[in-house]
């Protein structure tokens, strides 16, 4: 690897986790288009920074840019305050107005200015580390990898501060304002660290790829875990491997680096969707349908248990008797066969002492709902795992 | 002459034009069960918000023992009504009622292990101490509920607002609820709760408000608890009778 494709690297997993951060708490708090909004209405931001500096990398660009994101948040909420329109129509009539002006000071203005509108929006992340930052003489490293660099460690340092605070008045601002947590304070604290965020970003990677950064990762991670911490944790080691991932995938297709991101980052969350452990696709399918099978199990069970006579217990017989599909059926013996539950003599089933027990103590359980007595049990059946 | 714990003065509150809540006046006195009753959208729990600052009041003033309540935060606890809060949270019951002491810690400092010492004997006392680790949307309805009392009893508050606890709750709960704040006010502690079951405000109350966008009354339940008040709050005639 050359140390160019080292430092697009870092640099996409940097974006990745300072994205990650900001973009848990939006997931959370149901806000992942404000995300898609700032990230369009910093445009005008951007031009009139880049105008008054004649730099894309100035901090005072910086500012000013987040500013607008944090205007679009201001506004936003203040058509939604009047009652008129809900939330998601006010985003949609904000952000492009913001986003046409910047459009427009381009072009009226694209004679003097180096800047157009696709670097903004898909940025180019190939040539980030061929703008070099360098003080005093020395090269200290991609101008773009010390920006956002630099917006990490403020996030983090945030993040580790106001962890309780962002949690309470996330969770519930109610309580939160009740004891002196301004959501107010909280919530445009929030949305100014997503603005940095952006425009720090979107100088490399550009502002689209920017929104996948911050609520595809989170989106993820929500499906994974019941812990704020670890869904935050869960959330930047997606980002990361969805921009390193992504970043190969684009190098051996020879495509755009943000648009492969962007993909990889898809392709993981529907694989997470798929195979999540307990509210994967597959898993719910797959306990759906166990618990059909032990159902039946225990109804079997249960019509040998109460059924002496030999005609009721002849395998022959079994279907009209329980009223099941053949094939059910036949799913249903095998299993109470493989865990000895049941043997067949000469076409009759009889129950086992094991199988005997078990049905007893199962029908104890669902009567009283105790658990102790079947612990041992539960790994075995998806039924008794409370 | 009992301390008053919280006054309400000339408090008129709206959220657009019109407003929900009407000059009211009010006094609470310390040590004292009262239940706020009043029909859906009569502002009860718009009452309680702007007495604990999450709304501002178009007028009128609130004090907690004489002083703003911004000065006196630490002596009042919440239980909000239970839609409020984002039931998917990937947080357990534990971390639920931990935030119970968040107020005490102020910003930036975090919770430890007393926090969670505590956390932990108030989950005990609601009888929620196996359900510690579960996360709160598996929870039942009536065991949500048990949660946010927990958290409310962390705050260890002189003042307690719970809008609306026994919200779809069954009767071994209700009891299991209206004992533990019957304990608080034995020690002194002044209880405020949102209630919509008419029937047993004798039974459970000591201390009651009837609200409808203006006050109607307030005083103790064998004084006023009658179908006049009734019938002024609700608008239809009742003849629910007191029972002795
Ligand atoms: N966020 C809001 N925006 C606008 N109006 C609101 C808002 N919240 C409440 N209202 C209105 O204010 C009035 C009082 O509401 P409030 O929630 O205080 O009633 P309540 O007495 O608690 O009712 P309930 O018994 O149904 O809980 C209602 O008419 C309601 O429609
Ligand atoms: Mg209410």
């Amino acid at each position: 690897m050359s140390s160019s494709q080292i430092e697009i690297q870092l640099i996409a997993s940097i974006v990745a986790i300072a994205c990650a951060i900001p973009g848990t708490f939006l997931v959370l708090r149901k806000m992942a288009m404000i995300s898609d909004a700032i990230s369009h209405s910093i445009l005008p931001g951007i031009v009139i920074g880049f105008f008054i500096t004649q730099d894309l990398n100035s901090p005072v660009l910086i500012i000013l840019a987040a500013l607008t994101g944090i205007l679009t948040v201001v506004l936003v909420e203040y058509i939604q305050k009047t009652g008129l329109v809900k939330e998601d129509t006010a985003i949609g009539l904000v952000f492009p107005i913001l986003f046409s002006i910047g459009v427009i000071l381009i072009a009226k203005n694209a004679n003097d200015v180096h800047l157009d509108v696709d670097a903004v929006l898909l940025g180019e992340l190939a040539f980030a580390p061929f703008d070099r930052m360098i003080i005093g003489g020395t090269d200290i490293g991609p101008k773009s990898l010390v920006i956002i660099g630099s917006i990490l460690v403020l996030t983090i340092i945030l993040l580790i501060a106001f962890f309780k605070e962002l949690k309470i008045s996330t969770f519930d601002a109610g309580l939160a304002a009740s004891l002196g947590f301004s959501p107010t304070v909280i919530h445009y604290g929030l949305m100014t660290v997503s603005s940095v965020t952006t425009v720090g970003a979107f100088d490399a990677v550009g502002a689209i790829l920017v929104v996948a950064l911050m609520i595809a990762p989170a989106a993820t991670a929500y499906l994974l875990t019941t812990d704020l911490k670890r869904m935050l944790l869960l959330a930047i080691v997606f980002g990361v491997t969805g921009a390193i991932s992504g970043y190969w995938l684009a190098h051996f297709l020879d495509a755009s680096i943000a648009g492969s991101i962007t993909t990889m980052l898809g392709v993981i969350f529907f694989l997470v969707y798929l195979f999540a452990p307990s509210k994967g696709v597959i898993a719910v399918i797959y306990r759906e349908r166990q618990q059909r099978t032990e159902v039946s199990l225990l109804t079997f069970l249960l019509h040998l248990k109460n059924h002496q006579e030999e005609e009721e217990r002849h395998v022959n017989h079994l279907n009209e008797h329980i009223n099941w599909q053949k094939v059910r059926s036949k799913t249903v013996v095998e299993l109470a066969q493989k865990n000895n539950m049941i043997v067949i003599d000469n076409g009759v089933v009889s129950l086992t002492e094991k199988g005997e027990e078990f049905t007893s103590l199962a029908i104890d359980y669902i009567i009283t709902n105790e658990d102790a007595k079947i612990e041992y049990m539960k790994d075995d059946f998806f039924l008794f795992r409370g | 002459m009992t301390n008053i714990a919280v006054k309400v003065d000339d408090l008129t509150v709206a959220y657009n034009y019109k407003p929900v809540l009407w000059d009211i006046d009010l006094e609470i006195p310390e040590g004292v069960l009262m239940a706020i009753v009043g029909p859906n959208g009569a502002g009860k729990s718009t009452l309680i918000k702007s007495i604990l600052g999450i709304l501002k009041p178009l007028a009128g003033s609130v004090t907690i023992y004489g002083k703003p309540y911004n000065k006196q935060r630490s002596l009042v606890a919440y239980v909000p009504q239970k839609g409020s809060v984002d039931w998917d949270f990937p947080t357990t019951a534990l971390d639920v009622v931990m935030m119970g002491t968040y107020g005490s810690l102020g910003w930036i400092k975090r919770p430890g292990q007393k926090e969670k010492k505590s956390a932990l004997e108030a989950l005990e006392k609601v009888g929620m101490l196996a359900f510690q680790s579960r996360q709160i949307n598996q929870l039942s309805g009536g065991q949500q509920q048990r949660i946010f009392l927990a958290r409310a009893l962390v705050q260890d508050a002189a003042i307690y607002f719970m809008d609306e606890p026994f919200q779809g709750v069954d009767a071994t709960t209700e009891i299991a609820i209206i004992n533990i704040l019957k304990e608080l006010r034995k020690a002194n502690k002044t209880v405020i709760v949102v209630h919509h079951d008419l029937q047993t405000v004798p039974e459970y109350f000591d201390w009651v408000t009837f609200l409808n966008v203006k006050k109607i009354a307030t005083g103790p339940v064998k004084d006023i608890f009658n179908d006049d008040n009734l019938t002024k709050t609700y608008g239809i005639n009742f003849k629910v009778s007191v029972q002795e």
